[in-house]
């Protein structure tokens, strides 16, 4: 919205998401400065789902800060539909591993946050915020705050309240990373139908070789520190996909291709 | 979805049992009390002297007598008394407060400053207020000012150091969460970062009132002629016991009804608390 210039710098078309010879450096105590992220390339079309798969350390938190506009490249180019990023702002919608609602509001207040603080708040507006409560499965949670809510509940919570400012890009930080396995296979599955259903451009950050098999279109492997594209891989199975799928043989396949790539000699 | 596990509003069960809960609690703790009274009234039977310690039937009756009869004699009721001590401790309370918080934000957001003041801070912290009294003195003389200077300085490092560490504990990720959804960074500033610090900046605003109590007697020892403070010292000065814990008994009243109302604060701004 507002972060961003006006004009489209490249064709919307041909990719959501456009990042160019990104270079990242952190400036530590002990050493001089840690390069986190070094000529990083990488696009995603409107609509993909892009998993981002590395080793812990391989700068793929900070990719995805940098998309989402909280820190910035110390070179290269970002665009984001066509614009270059300028800071954070509600066409990307980012979801951190902890769910981060804000937690002297209920769930309604929450997922209202965003149209209210940008004045936008309209009647329709409202009605929408109740379908996406009932969309996650938190009709009944509304007034309740973020504490009494279970670790699921607030993830799908943390959903509605990015969703109701239909971001076109959704960055998602390890999301699921501190759950227990079968909250994990919920939300799994949920945002399997969530994006079967509206198609939102997604960028997931995981070091799970199954969950990016999993959810991604793609897979982006990025390699130890400091964090280079490795490879991009074709998960290559059919859509749409189910939790059962992690059964088949064309699933275990694609998993072990790229655990290969991923565990290669860099 | 099978990870709905919490009932999304358990208040139809929950709350006669936090009603319960809630009353058992008040039950005990008013056992408690009543055991330091038996404790006293069966000490004050044994030694037998009223100097020493007097009956809790003298202390309240003394107490009764004095919140209409004048002390001393040209003085105040014991009313006036603990509206005079109030009117200082909420003038040193509200303006070390405001201090205190302009000192605090400004610290958590100008490192000049932060690296600036924290050193004075750590220095001068562990002083007791009774050690400025006399310069207090020379500064300001005998008056109302002094008194309230002396409140003012127990409360300002305490609110400041809470209001630091409340803004510094402040996630990150929430301002990020807020940006990203759209607020402007002033509208974060104010509704995410501020409230987000609000609970911890309240809490810290008991602990500061606590210590005003506390300070009120060393404050009211600054030639006073009526308060709370000032009763004490002046019953201590002519050996009349029950007048000394009648004074003190308004003391610990005033300073747990202001708690109260700072815990009832709290409790409106912090769901958890609740």
């Amino acid at each position: 919205m507002s972060t961003l210039t006006a004009a489209p710098l490249v064709d919307t078309e041909a990719s959501a998401v456009r990042v160019r010879d990104v270079s990242k450096s952190f400036r530590t105590r002990r050493r001089s400065h840690r390069a986190a992220l070094e000529g990083v390339d990488l696009d995603i079309a409107p609509g993909e789902f892009l998993c981002l798969l590395g080793p812990s350390g391989c700068g793929k938190s900070t990719l995805l800060n940098i998309l989402a506009g909280f820190d910035f490249p110390d070179s290269g180019e970002v665009l984001v539909g066509g614009h270059r990023v300028t800071g954070p702002g509600p066409d990307r919608g980012v979801l951190f591993q902890t769910p981060r609602l804000f937690p002297w509001l209920t769930t309604w207040q929450n997922v209202l946050y965003g149209p209210r603080a940008r004045g936008l708040l309209t009647p329709a507006l409202r009605d929408e915020a109740a379908g996406l409560l009932e969309t996650v499965g938190l009709s009944d949670a509304r007034d309740a705050y973020p504490h009494e809510l279970s670790g699921g509940m607030r993830h799908r919570a943390a959903f509605a309240r990015v969703l109701i400012n239909h971001p076109g890009v959704l960055l998602m930080d390890e999301p699921f990373g501190a759950l227990d396995a079968i909250t994990r296979a919920n939300l799994q599955r949920f945002l399997l139908s969530l994006w079967q259903e509206r198609r939102t451009t997604i960028v997931f950050v995981t070091h799970d070789v199954e969950e990016a098999t999993l959810l991604g279109d793609r897979v982006a492997v990025l390699s130890g520190s400091p964090g280079r594209t490795k490879s991009i891989l074709d998960v290559g199975l059919p859509r749409p996909r189910t939790y059962d799928d992690t059964e088949t043989l064309e699933f275990v396949t694609a998993k072990r291709r790229i655990r290969e790539v991923l565990e290669a000699a860099p | 979805m099978s990870d709905v596990l919490v009932p999304p509003r358990p208040l139809t069960d929950a709350a006669p049992r936090a009603a319960r809960r809630f009353t058992g609690r008040v039950l005990i703790g008013a056992a408690g009390l009543l055991l330091v009274l038996v404790v006293w009234e069966v000490a004050a039977l044994v030694i037998n002297d009223t100097v020493t310690l007097p009956t809790v039937q003298e202390t309240v009756s003394e107490t009764i007598a004095k919140l209409s009869e004048p002390y001393p004699a040209q003085g105040h009721t014991l009313w006036v008394n603990a509206l005079i001590s109030t009117g200082r401790i909420l003038s040193g309370f509200l303006l070390g407060t405001l201090a205190g918080l302009l000192l605090g934000g400004a610290m958590a957001s100008v490192r000049v400053v932060r690296e600036l003041v924290d050193p004075i801070l750590q220095v001068t912290r562990p002083l007791p207020p009774i050690a400025f009294i006399p310069l207090l003195i020379v500064w300001f003389g005998i008056g109302e000012t002094a008194k309230i200077a002396l409140i003012f300085s127990g409360v300002l490092p305490i609110v400041t150091i809470a209001t630091l560490a409340a803004l510094d504990a402040v996630p990150a990720e929430l301002v990020h969460a807020s940006r990203s959804l759209g607020a402007s960074p002033l509208h974060t500033l104010v509704h995410v970062r501020l409230r987000s610090a609000l609970p911890a900046v309240i809490t810290g605003l008991r602990i500061a009132m606590g210590g005003a109590w506390t300070s009120i007697i060393a404050a009211e020892m600054i030639a006073a002629t009526g308060g709370v403070g000032f009763v004490i010292l002046q019953a201590g000065n002519y050996l009349q016991t029950p007048l000394i814990f009648s004074g003190i008994a308004f003391i610990a009243v005033l300073g747990f009804l202001f708690d109260g109302l700072l815990r009832l604060l709290l409790r409106a701004v912090d769901p958890t608390s609740r």
